[in-house]
């Protein structure tokens, strides 16, 4: 070998050497570095370790102490948890959940719901106020609510499903009992409206035999009878004329709190129709002061609001110059009518009195004490308010609130 | 630049001009290394351009014809070393065109000191790539290299045309169109 051959694998070979102790020393530095490292990464395993244990137990404080039920499912069905409440909720002792499918627990007629709810957690992900029966271990029905959602791997794999369970049996208990009333009170009301009608009829019936009675006896005995008798007569007539109408009101009162009919109502039109019906003295003045508003409801008993709150204040005007007001403002999501008027006035102490049944301030004869507490019936029905301001001798403004529909 | 690019640019040195050709082109840098090179070792690039320069003197063969072998050459190295970042592609193109912001990425986890170069995609489609190359190391043969052998690796062949921006090849652009 030449000498300047031996030369250059002489400085390769160290070249060599060299880079075999660098690679070394920075492995060395390499390796010291990584195992630093993975004292520091078993450290902080730990303290995760630590967190993640924390968070399980207090996550299984939540599981076990909810009130409600708990109950964690397969996507078969099958229950894989279910928490103290939902243990002495179902009956099933701790072991025999495992064999526990939740179809085997749903009531026979609440399948089809059962499972359109079960396929709600496959395509939405929840189902939410799900009611329905189920059977528990000792064969009871129990009413139940259930607020349900799908568990999701981290990749959104659906892995199972929980539910909240709630029982529900005595509400559903009540809401029958209820219901139950409802339709005995409805049953109930209906036969009374029909029986106040037969009565209304039988009792109209002799009082208009007397009066034709009465009239054969003004004809027949024309110019025979003297003049107390004849004012008798008339007395009895007009007598007759006001059982009639309290017989008619009565009837009003009793179907004052069903609505017959929902339309639109104008009612400018009902207060020019009331004014062209109910008789006006001359010396009494009807002012709408407002354009009035078109509600929807039943025509004839806004009319007769109106026609009762007129008739009175006409009925009871003492001044020479009688004056009517109605008027009507928007208050929110109602309106609030006035009626207005310059007459007798209302002492404060009959306030409320007056729009109970039968309860007339006056014994004048036109008055039955029935109007007012038809009106309170029928402002009830609109779930409005009615109320007054009176100042004795110097007038009455009765207000009442319709709800806008 | 890392030890590897050393140590695998004289084994190439050794096995195509004989290891008279390394201690020749040694001796004649400047080297502060003093030629020592480990593979998981970091080196000035300056080394580099001094043996290449004088690999050249010594050869005749142009800086960019031996940065182009080396490209390839470099190539056979990430193919056994780096098998798995190149399984993750099934196409040239889409490898190229991932190089900045997957392939260097990972490179640069792995070395955080590692010099890269920064590409740039311009144009892309199905069969064809336009990026734009940019470095300090002016090192775009090397790339060239590197990509040839990047469409032999997927067993395809691409026509590769390189249009330099700045006259010093520090951005180079590169028009390639697969064949
Ligand atoms: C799995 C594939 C790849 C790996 C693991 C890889 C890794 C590396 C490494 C370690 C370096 C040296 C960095 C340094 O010395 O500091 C480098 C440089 C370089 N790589 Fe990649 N590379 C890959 C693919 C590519 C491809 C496909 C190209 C195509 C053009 C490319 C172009 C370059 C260039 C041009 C350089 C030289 C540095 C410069 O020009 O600034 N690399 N690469």
């Amino acid at each position: 070998m030449s000498e300047e051959k031996i030369r250059i694998l002489e400085r390769s070979l160290k070249r060599e050497k060299a880079a075999r102790k660098a690679a070394e020393k920075i492995l060395e530095d390499k390796s010291r570095e990584l195992y630093f490292l993975s004292e520091e990464l078993k450290k902080s395993n730990f303290k995760l370790e630590n967190l993640l244990s924390e968070k399980s137990s207090e996550l299984k404080g939540v599981f076990e102490n909810i009130l409600d039920a708990y109950v964690v499912i397969d996507l078969d069905g099958n229950v894989l948890k279910f928490n103290e409440a939902a243990i002495t909720f179902f009956g099933y002792p701790q072991d025999a959940k495992n064999q526990l499918n939740v179809l085997d627990i749903i009531h026979k007629e609440d399948m089809d719901y059962a499972l359109s709810s079960f396929a709600d957690l496959q395509t939405k992900g929840f189902f939410k106020n799900y009611r329905a029966r189920v059977y528990t271990n000792s064969g009871e029905i129990k009413w139940v609510h259930i607020n349900a959602s799908t568990i999701y791997d981290k990749n959104q794999v659906p892995i199972a499903a929980q539910g909240i369970v709630r029982d529900i049996t005595q509400i559903k208990l009540l809401e029958e009992q209820k219901e139950e009333i409802f339709q005995r009170l409805k049953e109930k009301n209906n036969d009374l409206y029909e029986y106040a009608h037969v009565v209304s009829h039988d009792l109209k019936s002799p009082l208009r035999s007397i009066d034709a009675l009465i009239s054969w006896i003004k004809m027949e005995n024309e110019g025979k009878l003297d003049e107390s008798t004849v004012q008798n007569i008339d007395l009895i007539e007009s007598t007759l004329e006001n059982m009639d109408k309290l017989i008619s009101n009565i009837l009003d009162y009793s179907s004052a709190d069903t609505k017959i009919e929902e339309v639109e109502i104008d009612l400018n039109r009902v207060l020019n129709h009331i004014e062209k019906t109910v008789l006006i003295p001359d010396h009494i003045k009807i002012i709408v002061l407002s354009k009035l508003p078109v509600i929807k409801g039943d025509g004839t008993k806004f009319q007769q609001v109106f026609q009762n709150l007129i008739s009175n204040a006409i009925k009871f005007n003492d001044k020479e110059q009688g004056i009517i007001e109605v008027d009507c403002i928007e208050k929110g999501s109602f309106y609030q009518f006035s009626v207005k008027d310059n007459g007798v006035g209302i002492e404060q102490e009959y306030h409320d009195k007056i729009f109970e049944v039968f309860q007339s301030l006056t014994k004048r004869e036109d008055s039955t004490g029935i109007g007012l507490s038809i009106v309170k019936k029928i402002i009830d029905l609109y779930e409005g308010t009615i109320w007054l301001e009176s100042t004795p001798k110097i007038g009455t403004t009765f207000y009442f609130t319709i709800k806008k529909q | 630049m890392k030890g590897i690019v050393f140590t695998e640019f004289l084994d190439l040195v050794e096995d195509k001009f004989g290891l008279e050709m390394v201690d020749k082109i040694i001796s004649q840098s400047k080297l502060e290394s003093e030629g020592v090179y480990t593979s998981i070792g970091t080196y000035k690039f300056s080394e580099m351009l001094q043996l290449l320069q004088n690999l050249n003197d010594n050869t005749g063969i142009s800086i960019n014809d031996l940065l182009l072998t080396y490209g390839e050459h470099f190539f056979s190295v990430i193919e056994s070393s780096y098998s798995g970042l190149l399984a993750t592609y099934k196409d040239p193109i889409e490898m190229l065109s991932s190089i900045e912001n997957h392939i260097h990425v990972e490179v640069r986890k792995i070395y955080p000191d590692a010099e890269l170069p920064v590409f740039i995609v311009e144009e892309k489609t199905k069969d064809s790539l336009v990026m734009i190359y940019k470095s300090s190391r002016a090192m775009y043969y090397f790339g060239l290299g590197l990509m040839n052998k990047t469409f032999q690796h997927f067993g395809s062949t691409a026509e590769i045309v390189l249009e330099k921006i700045k006259e010093d090849g520090t951005e180079v652009k590169f028009i390639i169109n697969k064949s």
